[in-house]
């Protein structure tokens, strides 16, 4: 303590670190001892408050924007809300959100999208019987084109549910799925893919 | 401000950029008065995060992240005095033959407002740990662990730096 009193330097570090908020208990209770009082060692005090406080008041400059990538999260929002993320990735889009306005505005918004789309009613088939898609049935096949006769499959449904109406003829994915090996047969050069690839048809 | 990077998790590149992207800048504008050093050194620091990351292994990230930068900050001094030409405005260049210090190199910087000027006068160590301090707002701790000096050290020249400063100002403190 009689040192801190006579020791300018010593005591200017302790007032310094105090105001950083940087002392143990111990320092602190030091420093309202030498506050309490000397009017000289509250000048000093009060002079390296006014200097902390003009360097922390400096304006903060933006770091220009060519500089930085696009780090928003993307695509990456809505996996996130379908719970397609696995822990870390999880964890990393959490805090990101928490720290970026924009996306979590992104993210506020896909989830109403998502929730509205969820809520949609479904399509009662059973009144109506215009779409009458044959029930998913489980096939596994060695054939070479059957990865692209799912694929057709599924660009012909959806052409057929877009354009459809109760007076066409139904879509049957065996049947579609026949059709389409039936053509791969026929024409060698539609199939591409290596007769080892298992495709499995949904 | 609370921190989104936490030293349990490895941030990607672009959470760095973005949470730590201004910080870097005002820490080399404030330290060389310098837009364009600045600029200089946010691409340098995040050039040298992206390659790091594969490498960082959760701990101190903001310890390691501000030992980069401040590498960073450093390696680009010793380039310009091997570049004397294109890094000292007229009239400075009496002191290439003589290996000028960084702070040397620092002060010839012109300078805009009176914290600013008188920042760039102290000596580089007091400026340096000011700036971590008040500018980029990091604890003695971390400020210890990025210049890679004992706290004591740091508390010292955070005080000693402030002091000079309140010498070197022109408006009464």
């Amino acid at each position: 303590m009689a040192r801190l009193i006579s020791d300018p330097d010593a005591r200017g570090e302790l007032f310094s670190a105090y105001l950083d908020g940087q002392l143990a208990p111990d320092e602190v209770v030091l420093v309202s001892n030498l506050l309490d009082g000397d009017e000289e060692v509250i000048r000093e005090f009060r002079s390296l408050q006014r200097i902390r406080r003009s360097l922390r008041l400096l304006p903060e400059f933006e770091v220009p924007a060519n500089l930085l990538p696009d780090g928003h999260l993307g695509d990456r929002l809505s996996a996130y809300l379908d719970g397609e993320l696995v822990t870390l990735e999880h964890r990393r889009v959490t805090r990101h959100v928490v720290d970026c306005p924009d996306c979590r505005i992104e993210l506020q918004e896909l989830d109403r999208a998502r929730i509205a789309v969820r809520s949609l009613p479904g399509v009662d088939t059973t009144s109506t019987g215009e779409i009458p898609v044959t029930p998913p049935v489980r096939h596994t096949r060695r054939y070479v084109a059957a990865g692209i006769g799912a694929a057709a499959v599924a660009a012909a449904l959806v052409v057929g549910l877009a354009v459809g109406n109760g007076d066409e003829p139904a879509f049957s994915l065996n049947d579609l799925g026949t059709r389409h090996v039936a053509r791969a047969s026929a024409e060698p050069g539609f199939a591409v893919l290596p007769a080892s690839v298992e495709v499995s048809f949904p | 401000m609370g921190k989104i990077i936490t030293d349990e998790f490895t941030p990607t590149w672009e959470d760095v950029a973005h949470r730590y992207g201004r910080k870097i800048y005002n820490f080399a504008y404030r330290l060389t008065g310098n837009p364009d050093d600045a600029a200089d050194l946010v691409q340098e620091v995040l050039l040298r995060v992206r390659k790091g990351l594969d490498s960082y292994r959760p701990g101190s990230f903001d310890g390691w992240l501000w030992r980069i930068t401040r590498n960073a900050f450093l390696d680009g001094i010793r380039r310009k005095q091997r570049r004397p030409e294109s890094a000292l405005p007229e009239g400075d260049h009496h002191t290439l033959g003589s290996s000028p210090s960084p702070d040397e190199v620092l002060s010839s910087v012109r300078l805009s407002d009176d914290v600013q000027s008188s920042l760039l006068k102290l000596p580089y160590e007091f400026r340096e740990a000011v700036v971590l301090c008040d500018v980029v707002g990091l604890t003695y701790d971390e400020i210890a662990e990025a210049t890679d000096a004992p706290v004591g050290t740091v508390r010292s020249r955070i005080h000693r730096g402030r002091k000079q400063l309140r010498e070197l100002l022109t408006w009464p403190v």
